[in-house]
């Protein structure tokens, strides 16, 4: 427990960074990140690489700022006038945060789901090619194609395909959440950030949500946040445990949750913590 | 325990069940109710009874003078009724209403003739009497109603052909104006008097343009003289034929003849003793048919006599109880109207129901479609609710873009601030401002200064120009200030994606020059020595630079404003922040996610407002009498006539006539009644609005409605 006492302290600590993570590819590397709400410091000199091809999970305690590091991958911390940042982030090799980037480029190169399902007011049809609607598409087969592409990746094609043209809001809430999954895999992205996309949903649509995502561990890089530890468990293959801001450890899911090198990070995955 | 003896105090155990706030508040309620109602039941009340045909009633006087009129309403009083009657038969009686005590009454239950008839006439109001002879055509009362009809559909038709007439000389008379319009024109334009060569005819070394004009002007005098004559021929021969028809009447107006002496008990009874006294009395000659009498007690002290003579006409009197063998008669004044003049005429004592839902109806269907007449008194209200209508769907067109723009700025783009704040406080505080504010704004900026300006250019609007050379140069000063605006507009439109310093500079150096502009276009105009107006000719008649529709709608959308941003940004501000950022997760930009996603979210909450504001202007009255409403105007400001649209005319508005009926006309008593109908009217058409206003909300509401899990 010294560690985690050491931190809300306000000491400084080396993030744990197992080697087996290190030695792969990386689709995203966050190099010393830091990011301050007014005054207020939410993330702490963060390093941490998000495995190509692979599902990196999020956990810690409420508060500790996953959310903020998701949301800062794709920039939507932007919106926020708020909000300052040091360091950087590398997609691919290539600086998210130096001036010059277009962060609407950016953007198109990630998919974003958020914990409350926000599917448009529009058709299921608009809402899953919304993206390439702001990008000008206009040509029906292509859209008609990218559509049943993507609500068949978000398992969704079956329940709705009779029902394209009715509001997206007529789904149910678990339906809800894979239309935004299909929205947010229909540009094709790079990564798919996900926070807490399971956490309003009952077990069935969570099933559901969860075998989505190993399906399409491989074709995307995927950041997940959770608190449901067994979820992280079953789907992912790395995960970072992270406190009041920090990075904690990081490591292979099946390290973390038998063998961590730290004691706190066992308390925490086994549910003894706090 | 627990129970009412544990040891809480009574206060508090009252105040734990709170069962006198329930009451308390239930109270409020029912009151707050109530006051409602009784506002609607008023209004609705007044506004339906004043078009119902009533009975027509003859009521005696102690004194023994007769009044007679139909009841609209009666009220008690220190210690008496008051009857309110509609006396009617203004060009003989000099008065439409006339309040009567139940104190003055020698009988308290009138009278009402069923051989009465009411004839409602384009001049002078209601008439109310006993038909006694058609000029045209010698009938009796039988066939009166269809002779009556037949004749009102030939009348018709020759003021049909006058109405025609009268609007040949008006055009005449615009042709005229207009080639005198272009006379004065190329007087402006040239700069010479053309005065002494219209008089003379002379045109001897003028330009082509004013031979022309001159030319044009004597030619249409010349075809005008021509014409005139013609048709001031044919309208002189049209009104003669008009004025053939009358119809006399006997009105219930009594006229003493002398006194007669015979037992009033046998009077009564229906017995006229003495028949050659009475003939004689009344001036009919009795012979050996002596002249068929017929006495009906109609009082206590009361007898209506009828009398038909030799042309089987009858004649009325009056006989009244003087003292128990004497008694006055009285004849009923005569009046003549012509026929050309009656609206809808009907026997209103005798009416069935179905007969006075009819005549209600069709009264009804005058008020909603039909001009007014005797100043608005009577008649329709069609060119107020038109004017109303026109002015209110000017009004929004012109209020929305402004109002949904300014509300998407300060909600999506603004960066939020003390500044954004205090402009918020003060949108929302204009709203609160009186409106006659508003009116006394309209009066003395768009009226005379933009109107002047457009009348008769910058001097006009009371502006003094600059020298040309000065103008010039600060034009082209202009061009490169705007030229810089927007170049820094799309330098910063590049660096919009990107996280740069620049981009909060250019920004603000954008939004400097923009504002540069746009006082310097607004300055160029005001100083240009080089704009004397669109109507300069028409000058010193104002065109623009009055009161009319468009300041008036210019004006309402001014004050509406608030309104409508208001409205924008709340529906704005409840779109959920989870879909823009969604959005903006798919990589879409500001604009994209405003107009994808948060304008269509908003729209419902938009459409509120906009209705909001329709329903608030639509009822305004203050600003309407200083920019441009009027009691009577003889043009519709939408008709089928080119350009359809007349901006710069004055338009009558249901609500100013509200006011002006009933405060502002010389008979505003008279005028009481139709008030009422106008406000329900004006209540209804509100109401009408807001309806539409929910309907809409709720029809696009359905398509956001989520059904979360
Ligand atoms: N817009 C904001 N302005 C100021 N502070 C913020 C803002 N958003 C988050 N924070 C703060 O940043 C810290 C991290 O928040 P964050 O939402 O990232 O936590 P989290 O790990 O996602 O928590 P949870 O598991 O509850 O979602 C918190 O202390 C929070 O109060
Ligand atoms: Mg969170």
């Amino acid at each position: 427990m010294n560690r985690l006492k050491a931190i809300a302290d306000g000491q400084t600590i080396e993030s744990v960074i197992h080697q087996e993570v290190l030695a792969r590819e990386t689709v995203v590397s966050i190099r010393d990140f830091s990011l301050f709400y007014n005054r207020k410091q939410a993330l702490y000199n963060i390093s941490m690489p998000i495995v190509k091809g692979m599902v990196t999970a999020l956990v810690g305690p409420s508060g500790c700022g996953k959310s903020t590091l998701l949301r800062s991958v794709n920039r939507m911390n932007d919106l926020i006038e708020s909000v300052r940042i040091e360091g950087d982030m590398l997609l691919n090799g290539e600086s998210i945060f130096a001036p010059s980037v277009d962060v609407i480029q950016l953007r198109k190169r990630m998919g974003m789901v958020f914990q409350k399902p926000n599917p448009f007011p529009m058709s299921i049809f608009e809402n899953v090619v919304y993206p390439l609607r702001i990008d000008g598409q206009r040509d029906k087969r292509v859209l008609m194609q990218v559509c049943e592409q993507s609500l068949r990746g978000a398992a969704l094609w079956e329940e709705v395909k009779d029902r394209l043209y009715e509001s997206g809001l007529s789904l149910s809430g678990g339906q809800q959440q894979r239309l935004c999954i299909a929205r947010a895999i229909a540009s094709d992205p790079e990564v798919l950030l996900l926070d807490e996309p399971c956490s309003a949903l009952d077990p069935i649509a969570t099933g559901k949500i969860e075998d989505l995502i190993d399906r399409l561990r491989g074709e995307y890089s995927i950041l997940i946040v959770t608190h449901n530890m067994q979820q992280a468990s079953r789907i992912s293959d790395h995960t970072a445990f992270m406190y009041l801001g920090r990075l904690v450890e990081m490591a292979e899911t099946s390290t973390i949750f038998t063998r961590p090198t730290l004691s706190e990070t066992e308390d925490y995955v086994t549910g003894r913590f706090g | 325990m627990i129970g009412p003896n544990s040891k809480r105090s009574a206060q508090a155990q009252i105040a734990a069940q709170g069962e006198p706030m329930v009451w308390l508040s239930g109270g409020m309620f029912a009151i707050a109710c109530l006051m409602i109602l009784s506002l609607l039941a008023f209004v609705l009340w007044q506004g339906l009874w004043t078009l119902w045909p009533r009975n027509y009633s003859i009521y005696t006087r102690n004194d023994g003078s007769l009044v007679g009129g139909e009841l609209y309403s009666k009220h008690f009083q220190d210690g008496q009724n008051k009857l309110y009657l509609r006396v009617g038969n203004y060009d003989v009686s000099n008065r439409h209403f006339a309040y009567v005590s139940s104190l003055e009454l020698a009988d308290q239950t009138p009278w009402a003739d069923p051989d009465l008839w009411l004839v409602e006439r384009k001049e002078w109001g209601n008439l109310y009497g006993f038909p006694k002879e058609l000029s045209w055509t010698k009938t009796t009362q039988d066939h009166f109603a269809d002779q009556v009809t037949q004749g009102m559909r030939e009348t018709a038709k020759i003021d049909r052909q006058l109405a025609q007439a009268k609007n040949e000389l008006k055009r005449i008379d615009g042709d005229i104006a207009e080639a005198r319009l272009s006379i004065r024109r190329v007087e402006l334009a040239e700069k010479v008097d053309l005065q002494r060569a219209v008089e003379s005819g002379s045109v001897e070394g003028l330009s082509p343009a004013a031979r022309r004009a001159i030319g044009q002007l004597a030619d249409r005098n010349r075809r005008a003289d021509d014409a005139m004559v013609q048709i001031n021929e044919r309208i002189a021969e049209l009104e003669a034929k008009r004025s053939e028809r009358s119809v006399l009447f006997e009105l219930p107006i009594a006229q003493e003849l002398g006194t007669l002496t015979a037992p009033w008990s046998e009077l009564s009874a229906g017995v006229v003793g003495d028949v050659q006294a009475f003939a004689k009395l009344i001036g009919v000659e009795s012979n050996a048919s002596s002249p068929a009498i017929s006495v009906e007690p109609v009082g206590k002290e009361l007898l209506l006599c009828k009398v038909a003579v030799e042309d089987q006409s009858i004649r009325r009197f009056w006989i009244r109880r003087l003292g128990e063998t004497t008694c006055s008669v009285s004849g009923l004044q005569e009046h003549t109207i012509l026929l050309a003049d009656v609206v809808r005429f009907f026997p209103t004592n005798r009416l069935g129901l179905f007969q006075r839902l009819g005549v209600y109806a069709g009264r009804w269907w005058e008020f909603l479609s039909g001009a007014p007449r005797e100043a608005g008194m009577e008649g329709g209200f069609f060119p107020a609710i038109w004017g109303t209508v026109v002015m209110t769907i000017i009004m929004s067109m012109a209020v929305m873009p402004f109002g949904v723009l300014a509300a998407l700025y300060m909600r999506e783009y603004a960066k939020r601030g003390w500044l954004l704040s205090l402009i918020r406080i003060s949108i929302n505080n204009l709203a609160g401002v009186p409106s006659i504010v508003y009116g006394v704004f309209g009066l003395s900026f768009f009226c005379y200064i933009v109107g002047g300006y457009i009348d008769g250019g910058p001097k006009k609007a009371g502006f003094e120009p600059w020298p040309s050379a000065v103008w010039f140069s600060a034009l082209g000063l202009l061009a490169l200030v705007s030229l810089a605006a927007f170049a820094v507009a799309v330098l910063s439109g590049q660096a919009e994606a990107r996280r740069s310093p620049l981009r909060s500079m250019l920004r603000w150096a954008g939004g400097l020059l923009w504002l540069a502009t746009l006082v310097g276009i607004v300055w160029l105009l005001i100083k240009s020595p080089h704009f004397q107006g669109f109507y300069q000719a028409q000058l010193p008649n104002p065109t623009f630079g009055k009161g009319c529709l468009l300041w008036a709608a210019l004006t309402l959308a001014l004050l509406t404003l608030p309104v409508v941003i208001v409205a924008t940004e709340e529906a704005l501000s409840a779109v959920p922040n989870s879909l823009r950022e969604g959005s903006y997760a798919c990589g879409a930009g500001q604009w994209q996610t405003i107009h994808r996603i948060v304008l269509p979210y908003a729209r419902p909450g938009i459409i509120t407002g906009f209705i909001l504001a329709m329903a608030r202007g639509a009822g305004e009255v203050a600003p309407m009498m200083l920019v441009g409403a009027i009691p009577l105007a003889t043009d519709l400001p939408l008709d089928g006539e080119f350009p359809f649209l007349h901006g710069s005319r004055s338009f009558m508005h249901l609500g100013f006539q509200i006011y002006s009926l009933g405060f502002q006309s010389q008979n505003s008593e008279a005028a009481k009644p139709m008030v009422y109908t106008a406000t329900l009217l004006l209540l209804a058409i509100v109401t009408l609005l807001n309806q539409t206003a929910i309907w809409l909300r709720a029809n696009l509401r359905k398509r956001f409605q989520s059904s979360q899990f």
